[in-house]
């Protein structure tokens, strides 16, 4: 199956599954005692439901008709007590049932959760985020609905009809034969129905993420809009989308109408076969008035276990597609796992080494090929060249986020695909281009680097790394919020912060993607302070932009076409007149070009551009 | 105020109707009025409620009739009394035949078929008045949404420049889409489901009571007590369900940033550290659930015994009235029916009327927007000339965005028809605004601007934006094709060798030819991600093939490299003639062959002339800019000298 279509949403085969269905089954039972427990309940709750309607029967029959005013005392009496016992099983149901569903939403975020944690970078290079966001937040929902309220209303509805037409035999077995026969007829009636209509309401959920996806378009561009004079060919393109919404969910509305309706229809000529034919049978005495009286209640209310069969029926294609889709993730099997007799050496350090490396992520589009190069311990690479040539996938490879397809990558002597990948990542820092911070307080995203640290180690890293100054700043330092992502902070701030998280970490070995959107300039130099802290010492891998950092750089290397094109120390390349030395150029010139803004800027202005923006 | 005649679908009542002259800040007052041309519609799906309702009624007073009138009448036999060997005991109307010591009467069969009948027609009428109430209350919930829908739609994208400065997407979205459908929701399950809830009480309220009025009064002894319990329960359970809910939303955001943030987990190996914490949320999550489950667990068995009583009490006490010959069987029997609807359907008022507080609010929110005023496009009726020359005159212009924060200062300036003018200055120094102006996204307020010598307010906004092309700083495409894009204002079909031309001017034709679908590629998520100099020239082509009379280009080649845009530039130069150009850029080469170029500081004129003029003086910044430009050569010179 190819990718488009595996990330296809709502898209449901129609085929029923069993194996999925038993699978999902099979995550029931560790709370198998929770299952018994509503499963038990739900049946007694059932039967009892029939057993009142006979007991209103009798009501009728003995109490009323025979005149005897203490059988209908005892019974009311009875009627009272199993009410009470009832009303403790309805309480038991609801809690067991409610409970375990959200206790099985609980178990398959956990277990997907974790399955997504051991999962290579291949996986996440392969599916969109969401995708998987679908599978851990809606899908799970879906799947223990189906598998708790979905079982218990079958059991209900089952039971519930079972009971019911154990009465009616007990009370006339004629009768209960033809209530019996038109019981397949309601149900097929019923489930045709529930399936178109879910049909038509997958089309109106469709419709209407694409009213959403117009409508938000159209606010984010609403500039470009008004400026284009594009009002109202959007408006007349906008009212084809409503115009479908409304027929599609007009038809789903008045669809779901009938349903009920053509149920209760069926079902009054089955009441009318009883009141006909337990009529006439009345003065024989075959019939009570209480017996009719019952079966018009039993007849009536075999609707409500109908739409339930119904209901969770056409539901069932939807939650085992749901299944299907979250069963792939958890199947999903890593591709980086350690091997059996991985060795850690207990340090990173020594010189890395780059055998024979080839690299792709699809076999059609090579990235590396035959890719050799040898760092020296606490040597700095600045990795050059332009976007897509390879510099982030060597140091994805340095990482061991994915390893080569042939060819191999030394570390201290030692092939690392023999140590263990812990060994390997508890020891490398890194500085991403877009930093990426976790929601919560400063502290807690600088001590990710290394949980055990105290809160004076974190501020000396933050210290070291030139963010202290910032951070101070703000009304609570330290325990400043940094927003979702950390969007209450610039870029250039966020850069510091994870500085000083790799600062924390300690690594042996650095890894840095230089940012390529300015920062303003004396967060920029505390960026390069921090930056040359940390790189002391250490084997670091600069994919570099600012002039600066190539500078200092130990040996440049300049990648082109998943080849090494030039190598070397800055003057020696720059003496070759080569591919860097036009590189370079060109970035000078970029570099004091924005210096233009300082000049003019000689007062800054509050940003007119937040509003301009388009 | 319907600008566009769109065709809505078949069944939709007045499409077009203006809601803004009708919000209110009462809100069911207001609510009322959305109604405005289904309100019989909805009238009639209650009443057809209330009929299903009689029906269902209707069904237990036939059952009395039956039981009291034919199997109860005195005078039919009670066959069992008598020995059964003596009748073949399915044919009881043969009965009569066979006795002769009472003066028995059985009814004739057809007496029991069209009982039976009855049944069946009553049933009929009850499913089939509920459908058309349902599809009644559809018809009217669907259409007030489309109406809703469009008109948001069109009223957003007619609200001024200030209007959305003011105001979040996401607001405004979550207006427009969540808050129209709690709307729609409003009239297609709660209005009908408060009316049907009270319709089924009043309707087997006043059957009992015709029945036996005292009996009626007491089988609704504990239907306030239900209600109230009901919406006490119901107000606390919708707290407890939005403490889910945005548990639910806590929980997603963590994924989110587990799953963006993958690089850096993997990177410090904190699997485990993140697993602990998605943990914490989980079960929290869990928790919450849990406490609104407990919450439903004692509700309904808790309702359950409260009307467990009233319809033990009920029988009870009917059940003794008929052997007190105060009622008859048939009474009870129908009794017995009807108070279960008295009663039962209480139990549901209270998720309803909390649910329909939802709605009204989200009627507000949606008045808030409707109550806006657009921008009036078409205002000051005819444009003053056919084509315009494109002269314009600052004069003496200030503005501001907010009070007291400035933007421009006294700011004059005339521009020649078909003269290239270049602005210089710093973000923020009012480059931008000037261009605003100029299409009346925003109106100035003091001084004059004039064009073509006719005070730029006298003409229609429409007019102007039709006239004036602008290549915004950050470019904005939609995401549909690349053809779409560019032909994206054109109202007009376009030959594809003007799409192409366009390309080519802007120089990203050979780019769109290198995808796999060339001009059909889709742009954005579901297509492919153009970067930004890429998107900039898009969209240079997209204002090219509009053909303005005024073109402006605000930093629109910023993320242009050198070369490319040189490419531009001089497919432009061809283009331009008779166009008066404003350019708004950051380069000198860029500006330097403008006819006029005025460099801005801080909302005033500092500088103004052509290129050469402006050299003369070499404190000037332009100098110092073109100064800069010229060390920046030397500089690198110096640093290569050093090898």
């Amino acid at each position: 199956m190819s990718d488009e279509h595996r990330f296809e949403e709502e898209e449901f085969t129609t085929q029923f599954n069993g194996k999925t269905l038993l699978r999902l089954l099979g995550q029931l039972r560790p709370h198998w005692k929770w299952v018994a427990g509503f499963l038990v309940s739900i049946m007694v709750v059932s039967s009892l439901e029939s057993y009142f309607t006979f007991l209103s029967k009798r009501i009728v029959d003995e109490g009323i008709i025979g005149q005897n005013r203490e059988a209908l005392i005892s019974i009311l009496t009875q009627y009272g007590v199993l009410m009470v016992i009832q009303i403790f099983f309805v309480f038991a149901f609801i809690y067991l049932t409610g409970v375990l569903g959200y206790r099985v939403q609980y178990d398959m975020r956990k277990t997907m959760f974790a399955r997504l944690q051991s999962l290579s970078f291949s996986y996440y290079d392969r599916t969109p985020v969401g995708w998987i966001m679908s599978r851990m937040t809606s899908d799970p929902g879906r799947i223990a609905d189906l598998m708790t309220w979905g079982l218990l209303d079958v059991t209900w509805a089952l039971m519930n009809i079972t009971t019911a037409l154990f009465f009616m035999f007990m009370i006339n077995w004629q009768l209960a034969i033809v209530v019996m026969l038109t019981l397949p007829i309601l149900l097929a009636v019923a489930v045709w129905f529930k399936q178109r209509i879910l049909v038509e309401y997958r089309k109106t959920r469709k419709l209407n993420s694409q009213i959403t996806g117009t409508m938000n378009e159209n606010i984010t561009g609403v500039r470009v809009v008004k400026a284009l004079r594009r009002e109202n060919a959007n408006l007349i393109e906008f009212n084809q989308l409503t115009g479908d919404m409304y027929r599609s969910s007009y038809r789903a509305a008045w669809l779901s109408a009938l349903f009920l309706p053509m149920v209760q229809i069926i079902s009054a000529f089955a009441v009318g076969a009883v009141v006909l034919g337990g009529g006439l049978q009345v003065p024989t005495g075959a019939m009570t008035i209480g017996g009719i009286q019952a079966f018009v209640s039993y007849i009536t209310f075999m609707m409500w276990p109908v739409q339930d069969l119904a209901r969770v029926y056409a539901s069932m294609q939807q939650a085992i597609a749901s299944a299907e889709r979250v069963f792939s993730l958890m199947d999903s099997q890593p591709e980086i796992v350690d091997r059996t007799d991985a060795y850690d050496p207990g340090t990173l350090r020594g010189d890395i080494v780059f055998e024979h490396v080839d690299f792709y992520y699809d076999p059609k589009k090579p990235v590396l090929k035959d890719f050799n190069l040898h760092i020296k311990q606490g040597e700095t690479i600045a990795l050059v060249g332009a976007t897509g040539g390879g510099k982030s996938t060597i140091v994805n490879l340095v990482c061991r986020f994915y390893e080569p397809r042939s060819g191999r990558i030394l570390i201290g002597g030692q092939d690392y695909t023999t140590m263990p990948l812990h060994a390997i990542h508890s020891r490398i820092g890194m500085v991403l281009q877009t930093p990426h911070l976790f929601s919560g307080t400063i502290r807690d995203n600088i001590r990710y680097g290394r949980l055990d640290a105290t809160d004076q180690e974190v501020e000396d890293a933050a210290k070291l790394a030139g963010a202290d100054e910032f951070i101070t700043k703000f009304d609570k330092g330290y325990e400043e919020e940094v927003g979702e992502g950390g969007v209450l902070l610039s870029v250039g701030q966020k850069q510091l912060l994870s500085l000083a998280r790799a600062v924390l970490a300690d690594p042996e070995i650095f890894i840095m993607d230089e940012a390529t959107s300015s920062v303003d300039t004396l967060t920029e130099a505390l960026i390069q302070q921090g930056m040359e802290q940390i790189m002391s010492g250490r084997t670091s891998f600069v994919i570099a932009h600012r002039l600066s950092t190539i500078k200092r750089a130990d040996r440049i290397v300049v990648i082109a076409n998943g080849q090494i094109e030039e190598m070397g120390s800055h003057r020696e390349l720059l003496r070759q007149r080569g591919h860097y030395y036009n590189l370079y150029t060109q970035q000078f010139r970029q570099e004091l070009e924005r210096e233009y803004d300082e000049i003019l800027n000689l007062v800054p202005v509050k940003t007119e551009s937040d509003r301009i923006a388009v | 105020m319907p600008t566009t005649t769109l065709t809505a679908p078949q069944g939709v009542q007045q499409p077009d109707y203006d809601l803004k002259k009708d919000v209110t800040k009462n809100r069911l007052l207001g609510l009322w009025r959305l109604m405005y041309g289904y309100r019989w519609i909805y009238i009639w799906a209650t009443l057809a409620l209330g009929i299903a309702a009689l029906a269902k009624s209707g069904t237990l007073l036939l059952l009395r009739y039956f039981v009291d009138n034919i199997l109860l009448q005195p005078n039919t036999i009670f066959l069992h009394a008598l020995p059964n060997t003596i009748l073949p005991t399915d044919q009881p109307v043969l009965a009569g035949f066979f006795s002769e010591t009472l003066p028995i009467t059985t009814p004739p069969l057809q007496v029991f078929v069209l009982i039976a009948l009855g049944f069946v027609f009553l049933a009929g009428a009850e499913g089939w008045f509920t459908f058309l109430s349902g599809r009644a209350a559809a018809r009217t919930s669907e259409g007030i949404a489309y109406r809703l829908r469009n008109y948001l739609f069109d009223h957003i994208q007619r609200l001024s420049f200030s209007y959305h400065d003011k105001n979040q997407t996401g607001d405004l979205l979550q207006r427009s889409t969540s808050d129209v459908d709690a709307v729609r929701q409003f009239f297609a399950e709660q209005g009908v489901g408060v009316g049907r809830i009270v319709l089924l009480f009043l309707i087997n309220f006043a059957a009992i009571a015709a029945i036996h009025w005292q009996l009626a009064l007491f089988s609704s002894l504990v239907v306030p007590l239900v209600v109230g319990v009901s919406l006490w329960f119901f107000q606390r359970v919708s707290q407890r369900y939005e403490a889910v809910q945005n548990q639910e939303a806590i929980l997603s955001s963590r994924l989110q940033e587990n799953l963006t943030g993958v690089r850096v987990v993997k990177a410090f190996a904190r699997q485990a550290y993140e697993t602990k914490r998605f943990e914490k949320e989980n079960w929290h999550y869990y928790e919450l659930g849990r406490d609104e489950l407990v919450m439903h667990s004692f509700y309904w068995p808790i309702t359950d015994a409260i009307t467990g009583v009233q319809l033990i009490g009920g029988y009870l006490i009917a059940a003794l009235m008929v052997l007190d010959g105060a009622l008859t069987v048939g009474d009870y029997m129908a009794y017995a029916g009807m108070l279960v609807y008295v009663i039962f359907p209480m139990r549901n008022l209270g998720r309803i009327i909390v649910q329909m507080s939802t709605g009204l609010v989200s009627y507000d929110r949606v008045a808030e927007v409707i109550r806006e005023d657009r921008e009036p496009l078409e205002e000051n009726s005819a444009p003053p000339v056919a084509d315009l020359k494109g002269e314009v005159v600052f004069d003496h212009v200030s503005f501001e965005y907010d009070p007291n924060l400035p933007v421009l200062k006294n700011v004059s300036f005339t521009v020649k028809a078909g003269q290239v003018i270049a602005l210089m200055g710093a973000t923020g120094s009012g480059k931008t605004t000037i261009t605003n102006l100029l299409n009346r996204f925003y109106e100035y307020k003091q001084g004059s601007i004039r064009l073509d010598g006719i005070e730029l307010n006298q003409y229609p906004r429409d007019f102007l934006r039709r006239n004036i092309g602008v290549v915004q700083q950050e470019p904005f495409l939609f995401s549909r094709s690349i053809r779409e894009n560019i032909t994206y204002s054109v109202g007009r079909d376009v030959t594809e060798a003007e799409v192409e031309a366009a390309a080519k001017a802007a120089a990203i034709h050979q780019v769109i030819l290198s995808f796999p679908e060339g001009y059909n590629t889709l742009v954005g998520e579901r297509g492919v991600t153009l970067s930004g100099g890429q998107k900039q020239r898009v969209t240079l082509a997209r204002t090219l093939l509009k053909n303005p009379r005024i073109l402006i280009l605000d930093d629109a080649t910023s993320s242009v490299d050198t070369e490319t845009e040189a490419a531009i530039r001089s497919a432009l130069k061809q283009l331009m003639p008779g166009r008066t150009t404003f350019i708004i850029a950051h380069r000198i080469q860029t500006v330097m062959n403008a006819d006029l170029i005025i460099v801005f500081d801080q909302g005033t004129i500092a500088q103004m002339g052509t290129h050469d003029q402006l050299l003369r003086d070499p404190d000037g910044i332009y100098a110092r800019i073109y100064d800069m430009q010229s060390r920046i050569d030397e500089e690198l010179e110096k640093e290569l000298s050093l090898e």
